[in-house]
């Protein structure tokens, strides 16, 4: 998988020195939410914090062109659009040659999109009513290169890779190891990093190394399957 | 009710060509004694014909004072049949004067009521039918003419309630359809403007603190409610079977974080409806001991042929001890209905709590 999503820990790193490079420049973000009045006002608080918000757009298509040109290295992605789905948007930013890291923010009844998006290659999800302090947190996280995960996104996966496993070739699919699996559960109920960290006896960036992995592991997994299908749509074509 | 139109048309073809063919039977025939009034006969045939086919096609007329003096008019025109043929002996081949026509009435019960009507009034005309038989001197008694007046009822009848179930059935799917089209779009409007607008209240009330911080949170709390009438069944479950994520979300609110797989959680309905009561029962009691505002978390995950629930608190902890103590004083605390659910679904209940650091109550129920 190309950059992007915070890969292992050395391609962390490498990203790190990129920014540093550039010092005091601001983060550029892109809001993407096909409502006015909501894209109006987390532009607004992106700013007041010091980002600089390159566009903001509503609508799918829109923001791949969009994309394409201010490359952001943030967007923040509202699941619901007038003409596309929010992982068929993920999936096109993931695939755009600097690929920018995408936080999901959306409502918390729309569960099944969420995990598609995720799949797709969005790093965070986070609920449009989390408060304003936490959607802060939640970019500056993601600009980090870090996942941003809530209980909430945590159960979708978990809950994922046990419908992986018990899939009839369960050779195939990705898997969690027993301390991955640790590591996600307590982030379901609600612990932070940190109490993990402390619960578990081991340094915060591991928490976050194991909760990254999880998420990436999906990510390769749902790439893969992609270029399977499309293989096989291939070759029953010819 | 559409359905039912063509069969009304299909009768009144069948009425004139009866009258038709009775008049032709009339004509040829010249063994009537008193052809005057065996005309007289067809004349009431015809005008009652042309009256029946306006009154059947009038949906408001297709009634039971219609349909009695249908049948009525048909009987009277085959008992008329007699004095027509006077007192000449009829032959074998001499059919009543009405022929045919008398099914007319025997269709339209049919078509109106279904099998069982079509059936009564097949009985009516064929024992009018067979008692003119049976008084008709010499003529031998033939049943064929009452049999197929029988199937002609049954037959009708039923495969006129059948169309008409179907139509009905059809009707009922189209309206499901656009009750659904009718809902997706409500739910596409909601979104886009009452949703984002009390979302966007919700926060800017927060950012504002105070009585504005107050306001924000009761839209936030109608942004949470409106939400969760548009939550769509993904797919449907069998009879009995119930999703326990759908019974779980309503416990979601600012202070309730609820995390579950995207997949249905399927439980047998009963032990569903339990677990739930189960985490309703350790949220209230966080509540208690805690504080209205406490935070609590609730995970639900599938396992080996069970489903787990867990419910966390960050709230003062229980003391070591505390619910034995409880327990040996008689007091049936929360932790025994908690118990007493769970273990009646043959499940487990693990309760691990730290002092200053919270509780965790775990519940494990057979899928």
């Amino acid at each position: 998988m190309a950059g992007g999503h915070g890969g292992t820990s050395g391609e962390w790193e490498e990203t790190g020195r990129r920014r540093d490079l550039r010092v005091a420049a601001m983060v550029r973000v892109m809001v993407v939410d096909d409502h006015p009045m909501w894209r109006d006002g987390v532009a607004r608080d992106l700013a007041e914090a010091g980002y600089e918000v390159v566009a903001a757009v509503g609508e799918g298509r829109q923001a791949l062109r969009v994309a394409g040109a201010v490359l952001p290295e943030v967007v923040v992605l509202d699941l619901r659009l007038p003409d596309m789905s929010g992982a068929e948007v993920a999936e096109g930013l993931a695939g755009m040659s600097v690929p920018p890291r995408v936080l999901v923010l959306s409502a918390s009844a729309e569960q099944d999109d969420v995990l598609d998006a995720v799949k797709a290659g969005a790093s965070g999800y986070l609920v449009k009513s989390a408060s304003r302090e936490e959607f802060l947190e939640a970019v500056r996280r993601t600009a980090d290169g870090d996942a941003v995960f809530t209980p909430g996104l945590a159960g979708l996966v978990l809950g994922e890779y046990r419908r992986l496993a018990a899939q009839p070739a369960p050779a195939e699919g990705p898997r969690l190891t027993e301390r991955e699996t640790e590591v996600l559960r307590l982030v379901a109920k609600g612990l932070s990093y940190r109490q993990i960290a402390d619960r578990l006896v081991l340094s915060h960036r591991t928490v976050q190394n194991h909760v990254q992995n999880t998420l990436q592991k999906l990510q390769l997994h749902n790439r893969v399957e992609l270029v399977r299908y499309a293989i096989e749509q291939g070759l029953d074509a010819d | 009710m559409g359905i039912e139109r063509p069969f009304w048309r299909a009768i009144a073809v069948f009425r004139v060509a009866s009258l038709l063919y009775a008049a032709v039977l009339m004509a040829q025939h010249r063994g009537y004694a008193e052809p005057l009034t065996g005309w007289l006969v067809i004349g009431v045939m015809a005008l009652w014909t042309a009256a029946a086919i306006f009154a059947y096609s009038v949906e408001a007329l297709r009634r039971w004072p219609l349909l009695v003096l249908d049948l009525l008019v048909a009987v009277a025109c085959l008992l008329a049949s007699p004095y027509a043929q006077g007192a000449q002996q009829p032959g074998e081949d001499t059919m009543p004067v009405p022929a045919t026509w008398i099914a007319g009435p025997v269709l339209a019960w049919a078509v109106h009521g279904g099998r069982r009507l079509g059936t009564v009034a097949a009985a009516v005309v064929a024992a009018a039918d067979l008692w003119l038989r049976i008084h008709g001197p010499d003529a031998p008694v033939l049943i064929n003419g009452a049999v197929l007046l029988f199937m002609t009822g049954v037959v009708v009848g039923h495969v006129a309630r059948l169309a008409k179930r179907a139509e009905e059935r059809m009707q009922r799917a189209v309206e499901m359809e656009a009750a659904q089209r009718e809902r997706d779009r409500l739910a596409r409007d909601v979104h886009d403007s009452v949703l984002q607008v009390l979302a966007l209240a919700r926060r800017r009330g927060q950012e504002l603190g105070g009585e504005a911080a107050e306001l924000g949170r009761l839209a936030g709390q109608q942004e949470s409610a409106l939400r969760s009438l548009f939550i769509r069944p993904a797919s449907p479950l069998p009879a009995g079977v119930a999703d326990l994520r759908a019974l779980l979300m309503r416990y979601g609110s600012d202070y309730v974080t609820i995390s579950t797989p995207a997949t249905p959680l399927a439980l047998p309905g009963a032990v569903a409806e339990q677990t739930a009561a189960a985490v309703g029962a350790a949220l209230d009691n966080v509540r208690a001991h805690c504080g209205a505002a406490a935070r609590a978390w609730v995970f639900a995950e599938s396992g080996e042929g069970t489903v787990t629930v867990s419910v966390r608190d960050e709230g003062p902890g229980i003391p070591a001890g505390r619910l034995e103590e409880a327990a040996a004083a008689g007091r049936l605390g929360v932790s025994q209905s908690i118990r007493g659910r769970v273990e009646g679904l043959g499940g487990r209940v693990s309760i691990t709590s730290v002092p200053g650091e919270g509780t965790e109550i775990e519940l494990t129920v057979p899928a």
